[in-house]
């Protein structure tokens, strides 16, 4: 639930009998993501017989599809055909033989025949812009002074080609304006003949080749044309009678060898990437631990002698070459959608979509906190979900009604309905309401402190997972002086407790901060410590590591690492500093709520009338749509800002496990 | 306003924390100081590439792969950007990252034009082809696997019906037909990509037109100058070749400044006009083998220092996405140069003076 689902790597070794049998397996159950075995210096016996083979099935199912594509045949992956042996070339290649021959045999004359009506139809464009021209066609190619060039160029080039010829004597005629291929006539003296067909040429202009086989003028070859243009179109009639006739005929026989073909080339495929010993091969994989006792009983039922080796991933250690499959959860597919935009968990990784449930409509309740709002919003965001309104955003539609049901929450313990508060609900909605807990408008300063002691304990919490995860990942350097370490931890708690004692008898004071501050410690001395160990963490880091601690040498480099480790101690305590006090925004959001509300019930003026309601109506419209939004992204910048960069790395590889059909994509 | 906030408040926070995990000057140095490339690669293993350096396996450490990961690092911020930016941006952040496809289509139709050569009995040409392609992940539509394997330039073009390269190539397969050529076929492609690009931009409306015309812009003057300078330096074209092959819109470069180059103009007087800060570009077109890829840094050394510009003041437009992913990308071409130099043991004067990123502008 925490972490990516738990993972076995299993090492196969398949008798050579039973291969074609333990890939149908592997192949057709949709949970094996296969690792390349020929890489891991198992011996090479030279090149595969079965690379060969795949390469066959692959040159043989696109002909198949190129057969089924003429015949307007689609690829049927409902209709899952059993298999038991992998398709025989020699006999599956004479049946596509037989079949792509009839078909491609009328295919070629109706692609001859379209081809040739295009052109003719071409021609027959070319010839419209012309077609009130009293002259001999011939006579365009016979002139003494001029060269001209008629032609087809496209259409974003005409103004270049003109630009092109500015300084020299020309004339231009677009004959047919088309948005993409304008037929164009160009026109210059022969002795610019040279410069006016390199213009052509770079402007692409492709010159039209006018039919020589018809005389006459522009109006005689028209009418030459148009009947030859009948005559193509009733050939083409008939040859795509016959190309259906042939479709009804083959649709089973090409259905069922593509099938066969499409599942021998995947089986194939992945025997290609099978280690080859003498007798046997070696086959090394991933599968989800919860399929892997299904697949076990399927691969004994194929192979008795197979041997299966299932190795356990734990999820310590360093786990990049891990495939990751992501837990599933309707419920939650929106929050996850939100951590993979981040970044995908690696294998041993918390994987932070259940904390960022909670915490992301937590901070967006806190910021937007009211009864009557909220509840739109959880309206809303189902309506969404279930594609009633904005269909394009369903895949938001969740995590809108998470968010407004939080805020619904908030808002009665704020106290705030539709913006009414304290006495404005007794006064216009009629019913006394005092707020459960605290009003952010009228208590201001608690409220931001509020908001800085959650932000502290979240950064806390991100602490302690960032932890956590170098924990699992056996990173004891990151561990002890990573960025979320524990020296950088315990520095925090320093400076917490320094601002604590600071602030501690003021109203903005943080609570943690307080109580971290009266524990009885010595935090002034741990604060000037573990600032020291902040200081020349990336050397002791070095150190752990095996690395030379300090970059560079001599008392040059000795003295940059002194001002470097002083500036990184400079930016630890900064960036400590905006990262607490960057959640004081919860607070400041959730008092703006409050002042937004008032500006509208100034505006709707004091007495209840059409007018007033109205402006409450459009003022809480406002508020929805565009607070909503604005805190919506806030809500989103602190988790990707403040609480994952703590913790959450990503960088994950995607699980793909072998299949005979498309798979469909996880979040 | 409103809507500048609302739309880009998260993906300016995902953005500045990308941002953040960018090299800096220092990181560059240090990689650059790593006596060999496996050096650099334990070096770089340390740093933000390092997840994508991780599933690494031994055999597989040579510069082609390493270069492959780093490259899928890019690939991924563009994921990211494209799913959080505001819809009406989408299309030009899609249409940014085209031009890796761009890139993906030349090595194919290079590919093609050499694949009787590289087919060998161990490796096909597909093999070769499909380490050194951008890894667009699911925004490619290329089918560049059938394009290889269809042997021919024409059989290749005829399977891109239907993509964006489609209409573009239609027009350019009649030269290449005629002069075997690659280079119709290519310059169509990148005036394709770059008109759309720009037509992309101009349709953005307030704060995103004018940062993304900046951007969008930085970049296309760079290009732009480029071609023209090497097709009238190094290829000698015509002036009228000049014109066709080059595009009239720019942010800081004109169309008559084009215009005049492609004319004979002195180009380092232009060139300084428009970037007082690039002052030796005489110097630099001496010598046009050596010296092109020089004024090309200084080229790229101006578009860095707009980029930065973007992260100061608003946050709440496209520019600062945009400003990211052309950082980003300059990034990736200094760690491909490094990679590249230390595999092959190029001396460091002779790449040094190329990074970017150890002297960034200021």
């Amino acid at each position: 639930m925490f972490f990516p689902r738990e993972m076995t790597e299993v090492e196969l070794i398949i008798p050579s009998k039973d291969l074609v049998a333990v890939a149908k397996v592997l192949s057709g159950h949709g949970v094996f993501h296969q690792v390349d075995s020929t890489y891991l210096g198992l011996e090479n016996l030279g090149p595969s017989a079965w690379q060969e083979r795949a390469a066959s099935y692959s040159a043989l199912e696109r002909r198949i599809q190129t057969t089924m594509q003429t015949l307007n045949l689609a690829e049927d992956y409902s209709r899952s055909y059993d298999f038991d042996t992998m398709a025989d070339l020699d006999t599956v290649r004479p049946a596509v033989e037989r079949i792509e021959n009839e078909v491609k045999s009328i295919g070629d004359q109706l692609n001859n025949e379209r081809k040739r009506l295009e052109q003719l139809e071409s021609q027959l464009r070319q010839l419209e812009p012309i077609a009130d021209v009293n002259v001999e066609v011939s006579s365009l190619r016979k002139s003494n002074f001029l060269h001209s060039i008629l032609g087809v160029l496209p259409a974003a080039n005409v103004n270049r080609l003109q630009t092109s010829l500015a300084r020299v004597p020309h004339v231009f005629f677009t004959l047919r304006e088309d948005s993409q291929k304008p037929v164009v006539w160009l026109l210059g003296p022969r002795s610019n003949s040279d410069i006016i067909d390199r213009a052509a040429k770079s402007a692409y202009l492709n010159p039209l080749s006018l039919p020589e086989e018809f005389e006459g003028t522009p109006a005689q070859i028209t009418g030459s044309i148009r009947k030859t243009i009948e005559t193509t179109r009733q050939k083409i009639s008939e040859l795509e009678a016959n190309l259906r006739n042939l479709s009804g005929k083959y649709r089973q026989e090409l259905n069922k060898l593509w099938w066969d073909v499409h599942v021998s080339r995947s089986m194939a495929d992945a025997i290609v990437r099978f280690g080859q010993l003498r007798h046997t091969y070696v086959v090394v994989g991933w599968v989800p631990s919860a399929d892997l006792e299904l697949l076990t009983q399927r691969l004994k039922q194929a192979s008795p002698e197979i041997l299966i080796e299932a190795i356990p991933t734990e999820r310590s250690g360093h786990h990049t070459n891990v495939p990751v499959a992501l837990t599933t959860n309707k419920w939650l597919r929106p929050i996850q959608m939100l951590v993979t935009q981040y970044g995908r968990p690696s294998y041993g990784e918390l994987d932070p979509t259940w904390l960022m449930a909670i915490t992301f409509p937590l901070l967006f309740g806190a910021m937007f906190g009211d009864l009557g709002q909220g509840l739109v919003l959880l309206v809303l965001g189902l309506l969404i979900d279930r594609g009633v309104i904005l269909k394009a955003m369903s895949s938001l539609g969740l995590l809108i009604a998470y968010c407004g049901a939080s805020a619904a929450i908030f808002g009665y313990l704020y106290g705030s309905i539709f913006g009414f508060e304290g006495h404005l609900i007794e006064e216009y909605l009629g019913f006394h309401f005092e707020p459960p807990w605290l009003s952010p408008i009228h208590e201001i300063l608690p409220v931001l402190s509020l908001a800085i002691d959650a932000g502290i304990v979240i950064l806390l919490l991100s602490f302690l997972l960032g932890m956590f995860n170098n924990i699992r990942a056996r990173d004891w350097p990151h561990l002890v002086f990573g960025h979320t370490g524990i020296v950088f931890f315990i520095f925090y708690l320093a400076f917490l407790a320094l601002l604590g004692s600071f602030l501690g008898t003021t109203a903005i004071a943080p609570q943690v901060a307080v109580a971290i501050a009266s524990l009885p410690l010595p935090w002034t001395l741990i604060a000037i410590v573990f600032g020291l160990l902040v200081m020349f963490s990336g050397a002791l880091r070095n150190w752990m590591e095996g690395h030379r601690p300090i970059e560079g040498s001599g008392v040059g480099g000795f003295l940059m690492f002194l001002v470097q480790s002083f500036m990184d101690l400079f930016e630890s305590l900064i960036s400590l500093l905006s990262n607490t006090l960057s959640f004081v925004r919860v607070g400041a959001f959730a008092v703006a709520h409050g002042g937004l509300s008032l500006a509208i019930f100034s505006l709707a003026g004091e007495e209840p009338d059409l007018g007033f309601w109205i402006t409450i109506l459009i003022g809480n419209l406002f508020i929805i749509g565009f607070e909503g939004l604005i805190v919506g992204i806030q809500t989103m910048r602190l988790h990707y800002y403040e609480i994952l960069g703590k913790f959450f790395h990503g960088g994950g590889m995607r699980f793909e496990p072998l299949t005979l059909t498309p798979r469909k994509e996880d979040a | 306003m409103a809507g500048g906030v609302t739309g880009y408040a998260a993906i300016s926070a995902r953005v500045r924390a990308m941002y953040a995990e960018l090299l800096t000057p220092q990181d560059m140095i240090r990689l650059s100081d790593s006596p060999d490339f496996q050096t650099l690669f334990s070096t770089l293993k340390t740093t933000s590439y390092g997840p994508y350096l991780d599933s690494l396996k031994d055999k597989e450490i040579n510069p082609k792969r390493v270069i492959s990961q780093v490259k899928r690092k890019l690939a991924d911020a563009y994921y990211s950007v494209i799913q959080m930016a505001p819809e009406s941006t989408r299309p030009l952040v899609k249409q940014l990252y085209r031009y890796y496809e761009i890139g993906n289509l030349k090595a194919v139709l290079r590919a093609l034009v050499t694949v009787p050569s590289w087919n060998t009995t161990e490796t096909t040409a597909w093999d070769r082809v499909r380490d050194v392609l951008f890894p667009m992940g699911s925004a490619a539509v290329l089918p560049a696997q059938a394009m290889v394997e269809s042997g021919s330039v024409g059989t290749a073009v005829d399977l891109l019906r239907g993509t964006p390269y489609e209409e573009t190539l239609s027009f350019a397969m009649r030269r290449y037909s005629a002069e075997q050529n690659l280079f119709p076929l290519e310059v169509a492609l990148d005036l394709g990509y770059w008109r759309r690009l720009w037509a992309e931009t101009k349709k953005l409306s307030g704060q995103d037109r004018e940062q993304g015309t900046k951007i969008i812009g930085a970049l296309l003057d760079m290009n732009n100058l480029m071609w023209a300078i090497r097709y009238k330096v190094y290829h000698k074209l015509s002036e009228e070749e000049i014109i066709n092959y080059t595009l009239p819109f720019g942010y800081r470069v004109q169309d008559t400044d084009i215009r005049a180059i492609a004319a004979g103009a002195d180009i380092a007087s232009i060139i300084t006009r428009i970037y007082p800060d690039i002052t030796d570009v005489s110097a630099l077109l001496e010598n046009p083998q050596t010296g092109l890829p020089r004024l090309e840094y200084q080229f790229k050394r101006q578009l860095m220092k707009q980029c930065l510009a973007a992260f100061v003041g608003n946050p709440f437009h496209i520019g600062i996405p945009l400003a990211f992913l052309v950082l980003s990308d300059l990034e990736v071409q200094d760690l491909i140069i490094l990679i590249e130099a230390k595999s092959s043991n190029i001396p460091d004067e002779e790449y040094r003076p190329f990074l970017l990123k150890t002297n960034p502008p200021s």
